[in-house]
This record gives structure tokens, C-alpha cells and sequence, in this order.
């Protein structure tokens, strides 16, 4: 393009700029990291200091938190409770990518009839809070059987009730060039390779938008595993940490609790760490941009 | 549309198919469960509440009741407080309860009108369980309408905590047959020469109002319904609110702010009103010595107290009554139980588990020692089990008061507030 | 431009899109009878899922409301009993007033924040996915319980936002356990919790085909003007889709607040949003008709809200598809 007349003040407005950007972005961390690097700095006070002191960073840091950790909760390893957060947390991302986005790709692609009404009443399962349905759902699954076992957990996953990712994807693919699926279809493509060869990889970011949200929305899910599942030995991390709580007024463990909710934390992050990347330059590579 | 869009996108097209394939290979990890019956093995499920402290000392009972009875296996389950009465609540509308749980006084009647308890006299007939050997009348927490619903696993009573220190710096003593207006009149002796709130909050404590109305000749509930009127309790909350005005107790602003923490542990406030048993949390959390005072009177010698107790029930729909009789039984009465949970659950109920363990640490003893002393006393009188709803009016009687002493409501508001409340507790 | 232009078209499934371009395609493709039978296959895990999971406990839950029921009793009609009790009570109303001024706060602090760090973010420099994640750190730690103490010890009389307050002479004594400040607290808490939205605006600004910015520079337009006149209707869509999940996540917020509290909504139900009303009532007092009632009224306010900003994207939503 015509801009090479203004190359250089660009160039160095561009520097001075970039300084700027970095200040300005690192202000706005610190002071949204700040509750976060206290949890860390608590992490290594005892529980006493934790619940006496508002500082910061511990005056004498102690590793007793995280050691107690390796014993375990309550006679179960840790890594019980991991195991148990991520088979339920990869399970339900498996059930939302397909699920939802087959539903998706029903409402933003194929003009059947009854569209118009079934999208209502899917934006309108959106509205209803979660807990008026718990009971009859209990009494539902435990007819069935399933109590104690994470299919009343993973189930809604796999037949697409977690409408807020269908819309997402709904979203995304409407936002894609119908040209596509025209070429496509003069080809002889039917539906399902018309989803599977061109929307689906096209619509990555909303793919990987959708399975961190569930990811994290799955790991941090309390209620759902504290209702269906019987046994420690079941349980997610999420249930695991309110073990450390007291209940008949006796002091409670806050430093182990603080350390396990961090450690708890870390695969998140690198779920997170890992699939942001695509999330954002999935756009940029869809050769989309124009 | 460039020609090099379809080369990125074929790429994609291979990236997205591999994630798929690998997920799919996630997805066949079905979801296994369900326990699998066995050769007339029992497997009985038991739910309580709880940390993980006291899970572990659970276990190690479980595993001796196991040793002992091969052929009943237990399941565990805990949570805390809340979450265990919203599971347990889910569970037993589900038709699905735990065969024994642990339970409290205020469940009882609610849980027996909706056919979940089982009645555990049927069981003690048969040899199963046996109501002997507890310490004095405490196995009566667990008895209403002449079914017995809960046997006891460790009593409790209402004490008063006092940090010694302030006590001491005012030169103020309880004493045993102390009055309301002694009380009183300490409190006001203790802010006025050291600054500190005396109390932290008693007019929200609906088990200290039950004592002081059992003072008086009545209580806090009858069989169904409320024991005292709009009057009283509007005196009752009238003077608490002045209290916090004229800074004898604590602003409930700062007892807010010092959650999870006892204002009395944060050094808010000097005293408080708790169960006997709960005392140990204070010396954990704060920096002072703490100590255990006899409950004010009316009359210099009635205090209202009783004792109360956590209790094991069993549900109605179990199908192994009489396994869960037997394990029970072993829970309350085998010495060996006791040892090992201490005081965790109250001071030890049953005579054999009481005299099998003896504290070692000053807390503990001194607990021991308080409810010796107020038996001796001649001052424990018996419960009145808690109607239906009685859940449900306890956190409201604790919220109200907290509005009121916030000044977000007015006395008399405050009271029409909590009597409506209470109308719709006792009816749902 | 062509393509770049088409991506933002008919962004939401709206009836009109569909209806205008149905007769079209009645017309022409001969496998009408096919397409449907397609759309109902692939929907078929949602059909299934609805009719199986949401349709039944929700015509229960709407039956429950007109009922008297406690989880243990067979549900009793009562007719609208349910709803004239909850309109009197006055702490329905002030989960009502609660939620209100919690939705009119927090969501459009938190959409502001997580717009404008996501235009931050778009920006291509170094270290953005350290940036990235940092700034998605907080909406990781979700409801979790130490975030509780966290909220404490940063709200708390004498900690740092007090301090800070104080320092320009305004003196709260802490936000937590204060009635008429323990509400900001909870919008913190939300506002602080902006990484969803924020990535789904990070997605939508990634979108806005760069050449506009380019040409727009060429006529002179200022950052202000480019923003208004480039990203705001090229991303509207988005922004849209932003606007209308956060509003109703917040009409349903229940986990903030009950950790912010420590279950309690308090003090003196000053965080006592609707759900959490709805959740005291249902399951620590087991009136299920009246908590069934409750989420029947939430669900016709919240798709009352919804069907006004459906309506009113006529006005603020672009879609290349109308400018043609």
C-alpha cells in the first residue's frame, strides 16, 4: 500500500506506542492480579494467618499446606480427585464439541421446517435457573439407576442441553460465507461433509471457545457432583476441597484448602494455555479475513 | 477467494480431524458404577457431615466395625454442614436416603413427618441396638412421640466463652447462679474499662433465647409452633439492639467482617454464647486465653440447660434394618469407637465410650469438666424436640436479628417479620 | 472486501432472515422433504436432550408453581396462591430490588472492561499470550472458596481498598458486612470475572477485515471516530451476543453471591440476589411451589429483557446483509 511515504514517524510512533501498550496493559494486571497473587501468598501462610491477617505475602512462608496435600484428604489421594475432575471435564468437552455444534449447524444451515420454533425453545432453556429442574432430574436418573455414577453429569452433555455453546456456534456459523457450502453442494456434498469438511474446521475458534468454557465450567462444578455422587472415592476436585471446611464450629484447615484450590487451578491453566492459542489465530488462518 | 485459503484449509481439515480422533478415544472411556451385590455381603451406606479430620477418625471405626462384622460392608459419604442437608433433602425426596446418617435435634420432627426416619425402637426390641448405658437422660434428644428417631453419639450443652484476659483486665468474674442483670452489668463494666464489646451478638441465638425463655417458664417451640409471643420477643430484640447502640455488643457490621473467625477469637468482643464443644475453635483462631462460664439466670440458680446431642438415625426405607442397628450400636457403645473419636462429636455419650476416653488436652478437659459441673448442678432439664420447620426458623431467627441489629429494619418490623416466617416454616 | 463483509451477515438467527429467504428456497430445491429430515438428524441429540432432560422437569416446575410443594407431600393446587405470596413478600422484593440494580451495575462494567481489554488485546504484540491468559486468570478461579477470602481481605475494614478510600477521605470501615456497600463487593467480584465475554470480543474483533481500518485512516478518522464508525457496527454482532448472555447470567448470578456471603445472601440480605432467594426458599426451606413459582417469574422477566434486545438489535446490531 501508499504508506511508505510515512514509514519512519510511523516506525517510532509505533515504538513509543508499544511502551505505552505494555504500561498501560501491565496496570490494568496488577491490580486484577492482585487478588490472585494473594491467593498464592496465602497459600503459604498457616491458617491462623490466613483468617488474622490481610497481608499480602506471609511473614513466615511455610511449604506445611501443599505438604499436607500429599497425604491426601481425608484418607484419599489427590490424585483421586484429579483423576475423577478430569474424566468428567474431557467428557463433557467431547459431548459439547459434538453435540452442540450438530445442533448448530442444524439452526444456521439447514432450512428445515419448525426452525424457528425449536430455536425459541432452546434460547428459552436458557432462562429457567438451573435449580427448579434438579429434582425432578434427580428422580429421574435415580430411577434409571445412575446415581453414584457420572452419566446424570456427562449426559446433558452429549444430547446438546447446554444451549449457551449451541448459540455460540449458531453465532459462528452464520458468520460463515454461504458461497462455501454452495460450492460444496454443486460438488454432490451432502450434509454431513459439508459440516465435518467445511464448518466444523472453520468454526474452530468457536469449537475451542466452547470447550475451554466447558473445561472450566466441568472443574469447577459443584453442584451437579455433590448431588449424583455417593463416595469420596467419586468425588471432583470441587467436592474434594470443601473437605478442609469445618462444620461444628471447630477450626478449619483454610491453608490446606487454599493450596489445594490453587493446585486445583493448574490444569485449567494449561488447559487454558494450551488451546488459546488456536482460539484467536484460528480466525487469522481461516483465510477468512478478507 | 485466493487459492492458498484451501491448502490452510485442507491443514485444518487434518488438524481438526486428528483432535476429533483423539477425543473420540476419550469418549469410549465409558462411565462405569454401581456396586456389585455379593454372597450375602450387606452394604449399607452412612452419610454425615464433617471435615476431613473427622472422616479420618470415621474410617478407622468403620474398618474395626468391619473386622468385626464381615458381612457388612459400610459406604461413607460427607460434606459440610450445608451441603450435606441439601444432598440429604435431594436424596430423600428421591426416595433415595442413606440407610444411617448423622442428624440433629431440629431435623427430627421434620424429617418424621415426611416418613424418612426410621423408628429405632422396633430394633432395640430385637436385641439389635441397645438404649442402656448412656449417660443421664441424654438418649431423650432422640425421642419424640415415643418413637426413638436418633441415638445420641456425644452430648453438648449452651456455654457461655469468655475471653479471660479482657475478664480479668476489667476485673469482672462470672460466678456460678449469676443473674441477667450481673451479666449485664459485666458487659457494660468491661467496655467501659477496656473498650471491648462485652458480648458478640447474643440476641441472635436462638438456642441462648430458648434458655432464657425456659428461665421463664416457657421455650422456644412447643410440639408445634412457637413458645413465646410477639411481646416477648419484641423486648428480647429491643434490648439486644441497644446493646449494639450503646457499643456493649459488638456491631454486627464487624461480626460480618470477622467471618469465618469468631468476633470473640478477633478480640471484637468478650464473650459469646456457643455450644461446650465448639470452644476449641477459639483458641485456634485467636491470640487469648479463653475459658467456659455458667449460662446467666433469673432466679440465681436456673439456667434452662439441657443437653443436646448429634445423633445417628437410620432411614425408614432401609433394606437392612437390622445391619443398620448393629453397626449402630457399635458406633455408640464399643469403647474402642470412642478412643478414637474423642470428643469430636460432643462429649461422649454412652457411659462405656465416656469413661474409655479421657482428654488429655486442657480444652477438651475443661469441656468435660464444664458439663460435669452443670449436671452436678442439678440445672439440666430435658429438650423439647424441635417441630418441623425448626430448621428452617433457627437461620431465620439469626438472620432477622442480624437486619435488626445492622438498624436495616425496625424492632417491631423485625418480629412481624419472623413470626410470618415462622407461620410458613411450620406449614411447608 | 467481499467475503469480509459477508462474515458479519445475518449474524442471529432471527425469524426475519429465515423468512425472507424461505419462499426463495421453497421454490427452487426439490429435496424440501430431505433438508428436513437432515435438520432433524443432526438435531436429534437436541431433540432428544430436550424432550428428555429440560421438557419434563420443566412443565413439572411449571405445574409445581401453581401447587403447594415441599419434595415429600403430593403437590396441592393452590391456583396463583404462590405468586400473590411472593408479591407480597418483602423479601422477594428485595431479591427483586437486589438483582435489579446487581444486573443494571455489573453487566455493563464488566462488558466496558472486557471490550476494552480485548481491544487491547487485539492488538498484535509481544507477549500477548501471557497477556491473554493473565487477564483470563480470575474467570478461572470461577465461584471457587478462596476466593472468598480473598474478597475478604480485600474489602475488609483497614485492607487495601478501605485504605485507599480513606486516603481520599471517604471512610467506609470495610465494604463486607457493611448492608449498604457488601452489594459492590459482588459487582467486583463479577466485573473482576470478565474473561468469557472478553474472548468471545476478542474472536469478534479479529473478524473486522483490517482494510477498513487502513481506509478509514487514509480519510484522517480519528481512533474515536474509527472505533464508532468501524468496530462498533463491524463487531455489534458479538457485542450483542455479549450483551444478551451476560444479562441473563446476571439475572441468574447464585454462586458469587453465596460466596461473597458465605451463604448467607447477607447481611442483612443485602446480596440477596434471585436465585439465591429462589435456592433458600426451595431447598433450605423446601417450599418447591413457591421456588418453582420464583423461577417462572425470573423466566418471564429475563425473556421479557431478552425479547427487547432481540427487537432493539434492529436499531444497533449491523448486518452487511441490511446495508446492501
Amino acid at each position: 500500500m501508499s504508506a511508505t511515504t510515512t514509514k519512519p514517524p510511523l516506525l517510532s510512533r509505533r515504538r513509543t506506542g508499544s511502551l505505552g501498550w505494555h504500561l498501560g496493559a501491565l496496570a490494568i494486571l496488577a491490580v486484577i492480579l492482585y487478588p490472585v497473587v494473594w491467593v498464592i501468598g496465602a497459600s503459604f501462610k498457616p491458617s491462623k494467618d490466613i483468617i488474622n491477617s490481610l497481608r499480602l505475602f506471609p511473614s513466615h512462608p511455610i511449604l506445611s499446606n501443599f505438604k499436607g496435600l500429599a497425604d491426601g484428604i481425608a484418607d484419599i489421594s489427590i490424585w483421586t480427585f484429579f483423576q475423577n475432575s478430569l474424566f468428567y471435564a474431557v467428557g463433557a468437552v467431547v459431548g459439547v464439541l459434538v453435540s452442540c455444534s450438530l445442533t448448530a449447524y442444524a439452526f444456521a444451515r439447514i432450512r428445515f421446517a419448525g426452525r424457528n420454533l425449536l430455536f425459541s425453545l432452546m434460547i428459552g432453556t436458557l432462562l429457567l435457573p438451573y435449580h427448579v429442574l434438579l429434582i425432578p432430574q434427580y428422580v429421574m436418573f435415580q430411577k434409571l439407576g445412575w446415581i453414584n455414577t457420572y452419566a446424570p453429569l456427562l449426559i446433558g452433555k452429549y444430547l446438546a442441553t447446554e444451549a449457551f455453546f449451541v448459540f455460540l456456534m449458531v453465532q459462528f456459523m452464520r458468520n460463515l460465507p454461504r458461497e462455501l457450502d454452495e460450492a460444496a453442494r454443486l460438488d454432490g456434498c451432502g450434509h454431513f461433509r459439508i459440516y465435518w469438511s467445511i464448518v466444523l474446521p472453520l468454526c474452530r475458534p468457536a469449537l475451542i471457545t466452547s470447550a475451554i468454557f466447558t473445561f472450566i465450567n466441568a472443574w469447577n462444578d459443584f453442584m451437579g457432583p455433590l448431588i449424583y455422587l455417593n463416595e469420596p472415592g467419586k468425588y471432583t476436585v470441587s467436592l474434594g476441597l470443601m473437605m478442609f471446611r469445618d462444620s461444628d464450629g471447630v477450626a478449619a484447615n483454610y491453608g490446606g484448602m487454599i493450596a489445594m484450590s490453587l493446585v486445583a487451578l493448574l490444569p485449567v491453566l494449561l488447559f487454558f494455555l494450551a488451546f488459546q492459542r488456536y482460539l484467536i489465530d484460528g480466525m487469522a488462518t481461516s483465510g477468512l479475513k478478507g | 477467494m485466493g487459492t492458498s485459503r484451501n491448502v490452510e484449509r485442507r491443514t485444518i481439515l487434518k488438524a481438526a480431524g486428528a483432535s476429533a480422533a483423539a477425543l473420540g478415544v476419550a469418549a469410549t472411556a465409558g462411565c462405569g458404577g454401581g456396586s456389585g451385590a455379593g454372597d450375602g455381603t450387606v452394604t449399607i451406606r452412612y452419610s454425615w457431615w464433617g471435615a476431613e479430620e473427622r472422616a479420618q477418625k470415621i474410617n478407622k471405626t468403620i474398618a474395626l466395625f468391619e473386622k468385626k462384622y464381615p458381612k457388612i460392608k459400610v459406604k461413607t459419604d460427607f460434606q459440610t454442614y450445608a451441603s450435606f442437608w441439601e444432598k440429604f433433602q435431594t436424596q430423600a425426596a428421591g426416595g433415595n436416603p442413606p440407610d444411617v446418617f448423622q442428624n440433629a435435634v431440629t431435623f427430627l420432627r421434620k424429617y418424621d413427618k415426611r416418613g424418612i426416619l426410621l423408628d429405632l425402637k422396633s430394633q432395640v426390641q430385637a436385641g439389635n441396638l441397645s438404649l442402656d448405658h448412656f449417660r443421664a437422660g441424654v438418649t431423650k434428644v432422640g425421642e419424640v412421640d415415643g418413637k426413638q428417631l436418633g441415638i445420641p453419639v456425644g452430648s453438648n450443652t449452651m456455654a457461655l466463652v469468655i475471653d479471660k484476659k479482657v475478664f480479668e483486665k476489667a476485673g469482672v468474674e462470672p460466678h456460678t447462679g449469676w443473674t441477667w442483670d450481673d451479666y449485664f452489668k459485666a458487659l457494660k463494666t468491661i467496655h467501659d474499662r477496656t473498650k471491648v464489646a462485652g458480648d458478640t451478638g447474643y440476641f441472635g441465638i436462638m438456642y441462648l433465647y430458648d434458655l432464657y425463655l425456659r428461665q421463664n417458664g416457657k421455650a422456644f417451640y412447643t410440639k408445634d409452633g412457637l413458645g413465646f409471643d410477639k411481646a416477648d420477643l419484641t423486648e428480647w430484640w429491643a434490648d439486644g439492639y441497644g446493646r449494639v447502640k450503646a457499643g456493649i455488643v459488638t456491631d454486627p457490621k464487624v461480626v460480618a467482617q470477622d467471618f469465618p473467625k469468631s468476633s470473640l477469637s478477633a478480640g471484637h468482643g468478650a464473650s459469646e454464647f456457643t455450644w461446650d464443644n465448639f470452644t476449641v475453635r477459639y483458641s485456634s483462631e485467636g491470640d487469648s486465653t479463653y475459658g467456659l462460664a455458667p449460662i446467666p439466670t433469673m432466679d440465681g440458680k436456673h439456667t434452662g440447660q439441657y443437653l443436646a446431642s448429634l445423633m445417628l438415625s437410620a432411614s425408614a426405607r432401609t433394606a437392612h434394618p437390622k445391619e443398620v442397628a448393629q453397626f449402630i450400636d457399635f458406633m455408640v457403645h464399643d469403647p474402642e469407637v470412642g478412643t478414637i473419636m474423642g470428643y469430636d462429636r460432643g462429649i461422649l455419650a454412652s457411659t462405656e465410650q465416656y469413661a474409655a476416653f479421657k482428654p488429655t488436652d486442657a480444652v477438651n478437659k475443661e469441656i468435660a469438666q464444664y458439663e460435669a459441673d452443670t449436671a452436678k448442678a442439678g440445672v439440666l432439664g430435658t429438650i423439647t424436640p424441635h417441630p418441623s420447620g425448626a430448621d428452617t426458623i433457627e437461620a431465620a431467627f439469626l438472620r432477622i436479628s442480624g437486619d435488626l441489629g445492622q438498624g436495616k429494619t425496625k424492632v417491631a418490623d423485625a418480629v412481624k417479620q419472623f413470626f410470618t416466617e415462622s407461620e410458613a416454616a411450620f406449614q411447608a | 472486501m467481499g467475503p469480509a463483509v459477508t462474515l458479519v451477515e445475518d449474524s442471529l438467527p432471527t425469524a426475519r432472515k429465515t423468512r425472507s429467504a424461505a419462499p426463495a428456497t421453497r421454490g427452487r430445491r426439490p429435496g424440501r422433504r430431505r433438508e428436513n429430515l437432515a435438520g432433524y438428524l443432526f438435531m436429534s441429540p437436541w431433540i432428544a436432550g430436550f424432550l428428555l432432560l429440560t421438557a419434563g422437569p420443566m412443565i413439572a416446575s411449571l405445574y409445581f408453581a401453581f401447587t403447594d410443594y415441599n419434595l415429600f407431600n403430593t403437590p396441592k393446587w393452590v391456583g396463583f396462591d404462590n405468586f400473590t405470596t411472593m408479591f407480597d413478600d418483602p423479601r422477594w422484593q428485595r431479591s427483586v430490588e437486589v438483582t435489579a440494580k446487581y444486573v443494571v451495575i455489573g453487566t455493563p462494567l464488566k462488558l466496558l472492561l472486557a471490550l476494552g481489554v480485548a481491544m487491547l488485546l487485539a492488538q498484535s504484540r509481544r507477549g500477548q499470550a501471557f497477556y491473554r491468559a493473565a487477564f483470563y486468570a480470575p474467570s478461572l478461579i470461577g465461584a471457587s472458596v478462596s476466593v472468598g477470602f480473598v474478597w475478604r481481605s480485600l474489602f475488609s475494614d483497614d485492607a487495601i481498598v478501605d485504605r485507599t478510600q480513606s486516603f481520599f477521605g471517604w471512610h467506609v470501615g470495610g465494604w463486607v458486612g457493611n448492608a449498604d456497600w457488601v452489594l459492590y463487593c459482588l459487582v467486583a467480584l463479577t466485573v473482576w470475572q470478565f474473561g468469557a465475554p472478553m474472548v468471545i470480543f476478542l474472536a469478534g474483533l479479529k473478524q473486522v477485515p483490517r482494510e477498513l481500518y487502513e481506509a478509514a485512516e487514509m480519510d484522517g478518522a480519528g481512533p474515536l471516530r474509527r472505533f464508532w464508525n468501524i468496530t462498533l457496527p463491524m463487531i455489534s454482532p458479538v457485542l450483542f451476543f455479549n450483551v444478551l448472555l451476560e444479562t441473563i447470567h446476571s439475572f441468574q448470578i447464585f454462586g458469587s453471591a453465596y460466596v461473597v456471603s458465605n451463604g448467607t445472601c447477607g447481611p442483612a440480605d443485602a446480596t440477596l440476589v434471585y436465585t439465591c432467594y429462589l435456592y433458600q426458599q426451595g431447598f433450605q426451606n423446601a417450599r418447591m411451589g413457591f421456588a418453582a413459582a420464583m423461577a417462572w417469574m425470573l423466566l418471564l422477566a429475563v425473556a421479557l429483557v431478552t425479547a427487547v434486545l432481540f427487537w432493539s438489535q434492529k436499531k444497533w446490531v449491523y448486518y452487511e446483509e441490511d446495508a446492501r
